[in-house]
């Protein structure tokens, strides 16, 4: 499956970048340029999930999971992939939800931010993919002088997990509250 | 108030994602004794190697940092009125500084077929004393052949089989250089990894200084040569005592243990006496005497015999031959598995290699400036079997034969080294650290999604 996966990833890759260009073009152009990009948005974004989830189901075909989840390089290959396609899949969900109104005011620069973050998640797990099969590029000393060793299993301790557990339930309270102030 | 919302919610999430970078790789790796774990400071030390031969010697010169020189391995301290044992094993560093530094070589003619590629990794077998799952009777080093089954530490190949392998030169050479049992006698311990890490025939370079039937040591100092009958506790600890005085007990320099003597609470007096080795297990001398400590780095050059006579207890070296070697040292009162080891290094022998042996007329090498940079690193619990297992996603290359060093670096593999270690709470933290990053992102797009509705319903 290593090959087919590798032959998968280049969709969702071509995809997602793309899509961050339309974002970050829509966020700072409300001209035609910038509506045109936005109606090209939600196919690129929809899209690139799809291929994305399918590249990630056969990623997780080419080793065991007793293999994936045993060697600090599968681990961490393994969690920046789900994190790209939750980010990328996160855009999507709002694109097609709130269609052209996701531009208004501040939601735009947010948009920005979420696809940067999902650009360098995505640029992280193609380069921990190409280490995976002895690719090596000077991305992971970039990545260790801002403070993770790629040889090492990247994992928050204990705390640090409880502190993302108790945002998340403000982030979900702060959204019912944005509910039941709009009714 | 959106607008504040969006702001709010996007500040908690932007900033959770700052803590995990910040925080990320905390609160797992720690020393835990009760499971033979300790955790060097440093994860890599660089060795310096030269190699050169005559006509018939073999010389190979190591140069390492160490901060202080290890030149004591265990001792016996009077205290109360009686002799006390200090510097036992423990994980990691002994507190009190004690257990002598070492240099080891592992050499093959290519016999041992995995060892080119893999170096030290295939000695470590299932079971190794000091592994968190060792075995309950000490297991050291052994050559995969030498078991039926891989993993099985204790599913011996028959004697037959054993004596094959072993004529065919299926065992690996061990140059092993002692700092406090066998440098002071200016030898090397000569070893050998087959079935175990075992001495080559003969006598050992140290024995243990004390007289069970007479519950006393056997050996203290000449106070008529050396100036005293023991050695001082609080000297040893502020390491004061150097490789100028006599700070070894050697077998005919040391004069029987006296019990009339006015011990006094402090005298310390080493629980190893050294000898010169005998037969085959003396086959490897310390050319100058004795490595010398000086500056913060040992220098230490062994000699050995090309041919030695022994060619199932060595490896015999030719003119022009081709070997295979790796290196390991102990330092920071070490011992046992808390060593720096290298990848394995082609060795030449007046030929180009990894490491060059360089030819010269005459009885010892002159050597210029050009060494051998290795860098050693700590190995941490990696065994052979795990590394031809599904736990390692390589297990594939090494069936196809790919050499470690084409996949790994020095520095790679300690950091794997240490993950392995604590492989099962790693798996865990990882999985949580996963699925709570997936559910931070969906609750921030719960908290988008709300916001920019309300945004559009305004």
């Amino acid at each position: 499956m290593a090959a087919y996966h590798v032959v998968m990833v280049h969709f969702p890759i071509a995809l997602w970048m793309i899509a961050s260009l339309c974002i970050f073009i829509r966020a700072l152009d409300s001209g035609p340029l910038g509506q045109a990009m936005d109606r090209a948005l939600p196919v690129f974004l929809v899209l690139g999930v799809l291929a994305g989830a399918l590249a990630y189901l056969l990623g997780t075909q080419v080793w065991p999971w007793q293999t994936l989840s045993s060697t600090p390089m599968g681990r961490n290959h393994m969690l920046v992939a789900s994190w790209s396609l939750a980010y990328f899949a996160l855009l999507a969900v709002i694109r097609v939800l709130h269609g052209a109104d996701m531009w208004n005011g501040m939601a735009r620069w947010v948009m920005v931010l979420l696809s940067g973050i999902g650009v360098v998640l995505v640029g992280i797990t193609g380069t921990l993919g190409g280490h995976l099969v002895g690719n090596y590029t000077e991305v992971g000393e970039i990545l260790r002088l801002l403070g993770w060793e790629i040889y090492t299993t990247f994992y928050v301790p204990d705390m640090t997990l409880y502190i993302i557990a108790a945002v998340s339930v403000v982030l979900v309270a702060l959204g019912f509250l944005g509910r039941r102030t709009r009714a | 108030m959106n607008t504040i919302k969006l702001l709010g919610a996007t500040a908690l999430f932007a900033g959770t994602l700052v803590v995990s970078w910040i925080t990320h790789g905390g609160g797992v790796v720690s020393d835990d004794p009760a499971r033979n774990i300790a955790i060097p400071e440093t994860l890599t030390v660089p060795l310096q190697v030269q190699a050169a031969y005559n006509a018939d010697t073999m010389f190979f010169r190591y140069r390492w940092p160490a901060e202080r020189p290890g030149i004591f391995h265990d001792m016996m301290l009077f205290t109360d009125g009686a002799w006390v044992n200090k510097g036992g094993a423990v994980p990691g560093s002994q507190p009190d500084g004690l257990h002598e530094d070492r240099v080891a070589m592992m050499l093959d003619d290519g016999s041992v077929p995995e060892f080119s590629r893999y170096g030290g990794y295939i000695t470590i077998g299932q079971g190794l004393a000091t592994l968190t799952d060792e075995a309950p009777e000490e297991v050291t080093k052994y050559l995969p052949m030498t078991r039926n089954t891989l993993g099985q530490w204790d599913d011996m190949a028959p004697d037959s089989v054993q004596a094959n392998l072993r004529s065919a030169g299926y065992f690996l050479d061990l140059w092993h250089w002692r700092g406090g049992r066998s440098n002071p006698v200016g030898a090397a311990d000569d070893q050998n990894i087959a079935t175990g890490r075992d001495g080559d025939a003969g006598g050992s370079s140290y024995g243990t200084n004390w007289d069970r039937d007479l519950n006393q040591p056997k050996f203290m100092f000449d106070e008529a040569t050396a100036g005293y009958a023991a050695l001082k506790w609080d000297d040893v600890m502020a390491g004061t005592i150097t490789q100028d005085q006599t700070y070894a007990l050697i077998s005919g320099q040391a004069v029987a243990y006296d019990p009339a003597h006015v011990w006094q609470e402090g005298d310390v007096l080493p629980r190893r006496f050294v000898r010169t080795p005998t037969e085959s297990r003396a086959d490897i001398a310390v050319v100058g005497g004795q490595g010398r400590w000086a500056d913060g780095f040992w220098d230490v050059t062994l000699s050995r015999a090309l041919d030695t006579g022994h060619p199932e207890d060595d490896k015999i070296l030719r003119d022009h031959g081709s070997y295979d070697v790796a290196f390991a040292i102990h330092r920071n009162a070490t011992g046992a598995r808390w060593h720096y080891v290298s990848l394995p290094f082609s060795l030449g022998l007046g030929h180009e290699a990894d490491i060059v042996a360089t030819p010269f007329v005459g009885r010892t090498p002159t050597w210029g400036d050009t060494w051998t940079d290795v860098t050693l690193f700590y190995p941490g619990q990696v065994t052979w079997p795990m590394l031809n297992s599904d736990m390692h996603a390589g297990a594939g290359s090494i069936a196809q034969g790919i050499p470690v060093a084409a996949r790994h670096s020095p520095e790679q593999l300690a950091n794997y080294g240490i993950e392995v270690e604590f492989r099962q709470q790693i798996r865990r933290q990882w999985m949580l650290t996963l699925l709570a990053g997936v559910v931070l992102i969906a609750a921030f797009g719960v908290a988008l999604n709300a916001t920019i509705s309300n945004q559009k319903g305004a």
